[in-house]
């Protein structure tokens, strides 16, 4: 076996500590609002990690990452009411049943490259809005849509995430195991044939990859990953509303990628914590939290501008400049 | 022995090739053409690229027509491009090890053969170099050693020699003559670079708007007036 394979880089260490601080202090010193908020957070970085990942390693535009989102939710909201499964296997049924939507999706996109390929997805996101507002999630209900009128059932969380701070606990050790599915993948041949495809499809071609079984594999993990984050969205609120799977959201959260660095786990960090922490600290300091929507197309226009690699690649820039003169000094 | 039989290839009303012909025995050959000539046409049709109207490319009773682009890889076509297709997030390593990927060969022994590949060519020392850290030389050679591994039968070079300076044409020249001898590839090369072709090709094959107008040993090939009148125009070689 390749020794690189399980080799932890200085970034990887640097990502591994921040999620230990965040882990251990981050519910320690969150107020039941904060909690909620940084849950939020966490679910969006893991499916944040998918769209990023599409981006970073393929070129490629998905704007159905929410959409895929309320599909990992609304599965996981139906096996927990329709049965008496533990979280975990909702949480897995959930992410695989997005991962096969994920390469649905991908048969259609395959064809299609640039713009129509963000065309195709988002169309797949307006589509799925649509399925989500007409049929509503499931609260418990009877039928196939599981729906009913009024309150619906508790949702059962895992057992070991009972509190809210140890479901904050347990969401991000789910993220952490997200950003590790990638890396994995990265350093091992799907990695190396997505470079190659990224690269020049002909060429990768040349090289003997299956160009088509690469696509759909990568949009097959965006898939999972963003299920995943449904159903643990799904576990934190209890139940889920169609508003928040908006097809207008997986523009919002493909932009964000682009604004934080898509090729960095710390741009997808910063994405979601733009996407989710930003918002409500505006709302507690009294200011309308639609200032956040200027500040993401000023940060947008700053990245097509002047920071491909978005704010982590920014600031991994600096670091490493001012490592490069504290060295020489 | 690779056979190229009656290959013809049109875009529209454009004939790119028109019934070409040639059955390549010698170890290094090459395929010369004024500009527009189908020279890269020809190989995109080999690779799979492109699917002509008519005609049969084999080898070893294989008909390589028949085989989906990536198949024809994991048979043992290789090819170069024009311009080098090196991804620049991976190392010169790993750049390499992805022509391999699709084989059922012990890891071990892939890497193994990745790495005397790349000892081959002279980038031994840089296999952890980063592809966006090399120069335009050193990601040729990695090109050379991406088509060396992985047992390969038939290697397509497409104007390897683009944008390399004497000394670098002259080693890279020197390097491609070599890979039958080490790997018992069948090679074949484009270049406007007469004087390459004539070096590492035993035999040639010129085309001219589609056509085959000549094809044979090298030397009788290039002192034909056919294709002196191809490359030159006729004024000029009647002058």
């Amino acid at each position: 076996m390749d020794p690189r394979l399980f080799r932890i880089t200085p970034s990887g260490g640097w990502g591994l500590a921040l999620a230990a601080l965040a882990f251990v202090f981050l519910p320690m010193v969150s107020t039941s609002y904060w909690l909620s908020v940084f849950t939020s957070a966490a679910c969006f970085t893991l499916a944040l990690a998918g769209v990023a990942f599409m981006y970073a390693r393929l070129g490629m535009v998905s704007l159905t990452q929410v959409g895929l989102m309320g599909v990992g939710g609304w599965v996981a909201l139906r096996l927990n009411h329709a049965y008496d499964f533990p979280f975990e296997v909702n949480l897995i049924l959930a992410a695989t049943v997005t991962m096969i939507c994920g390469w649905l999706l991908a048969l259609p996109a395959l064809r299609m490259r640039g713009l129509y390929l963000a065309l195709v997805t988002l169309m797949a996101a307006g589509g799925l809005e649509i399925v989500f507002a007409t049929f509503q999630f499931p609260n418990g209900g009877e039928g196939f849509w599981g729906v009913q009128t009024g309150s619906g059932e508790a949702f059962r969380r895992p057992w070991l995430a009972q509190s809210p701070e140890n479901y904050l606990r347990y969401v991000i050790v789910c993220a952490v195991l997200g950003f590790l599915l990638i890396e994995l993948h990265r350093r091992l041949q799907p990695g190396r044939a997505w470079a190659l495809i990224r690269r020049s499809e002909a060429a990768a071609i040349a090289a003997g990859v299956n160009v088509t079984l690469y696509k759909t594999w990568a949009f097959g993990i965006s898939g999972l990953l963003g299920g995943a984050a449904g159903a643990l969205l799904a576990g934190s609120l209890g139940l889920l509303d169609d508003g928040t799977f908006r097809a207008s959201e997986s523009v919002m959260l493909f932009a964000l990628a682009v604004v934080g660095g898509a090729r960095h786990w710390l741009g997808v960090v910063i994405a979601a914590a733009l996407y989710k922490v930003l918002p409500a600290l505006l709302n507690l300091w009294g200011v309308d939290a639609d200032l956040a929507f200027v500040i993401f197309g000023a940060g947008l226009l700053h990245a097509v501008i002047t920071a491909p690699d978005g704010i982590a690649g920014q600031i991994l820039g600096a670091l490493r400049k001012k490592g490069g003169r504290n060295a020489a000094g | 022995m690779l056979r190229v039989e009656g290959i013809t290839v049109r875009f529209g009303g454009v004939v790119a090739l028109n019934e070409v012909s040639a059955s390549f025995t010698a170890p290094v050959s090459g395929i010369i053409g004024p500009n527009g000539a189908g020279k890269t046409t020809l190989m995109n049709v080999m690779s799979g690229f492109l699917t002509p109207v008519s005609g049969q490319i084999t080898m070893e009773g294989q008909d390589l027509l028949r085989l989906p682009p990536h198949r024809r890889a994991h048979w043992g076509l290789r090819r170069s491009f024009q311009r080098e297709e090196i991804a620049d997030d991976l190392s010169v390593f790993d750049n390499v090890l992805v022509q391999t990927d699709h084989s059922r060969t012990p890891s071990g022994e892939k890497r193994r053969e990745v790495a005397r590949m790349l000892d081959l060519v002279g980038l031994g020392a840089m296999a952890e170099r980063m592809g966006a850290d090399l120069n335009t030389f050193e990601r040729r050679l990695t090109d050379v050693a991406k088509c060396l591994v992985g047992q390969p039968k038939v290697i397509l070079f497409d104007e390897p020699a683009g944008g390399l300076s004497v000394e670098e044409t002259h080693r890279l020249g020197a390097l491609i003559k070599a890979i039958p001898g080490e790997s018992g590839a069948k090679v074949l090369v484009i270049d406007h670079d007469v004087d390459l072709i004539r070096e590492i090709c035993a035999e040639t094959l010129v085309l001219d708007f589609g056509r085959r107008i000549a094809f044979g040993p090298t030397d009788a090939v290039l002192a034909d007036p056919r294709v002196k009148a191809a490359y030159l125009g006729t004024e000029e070689v009647g002058a």
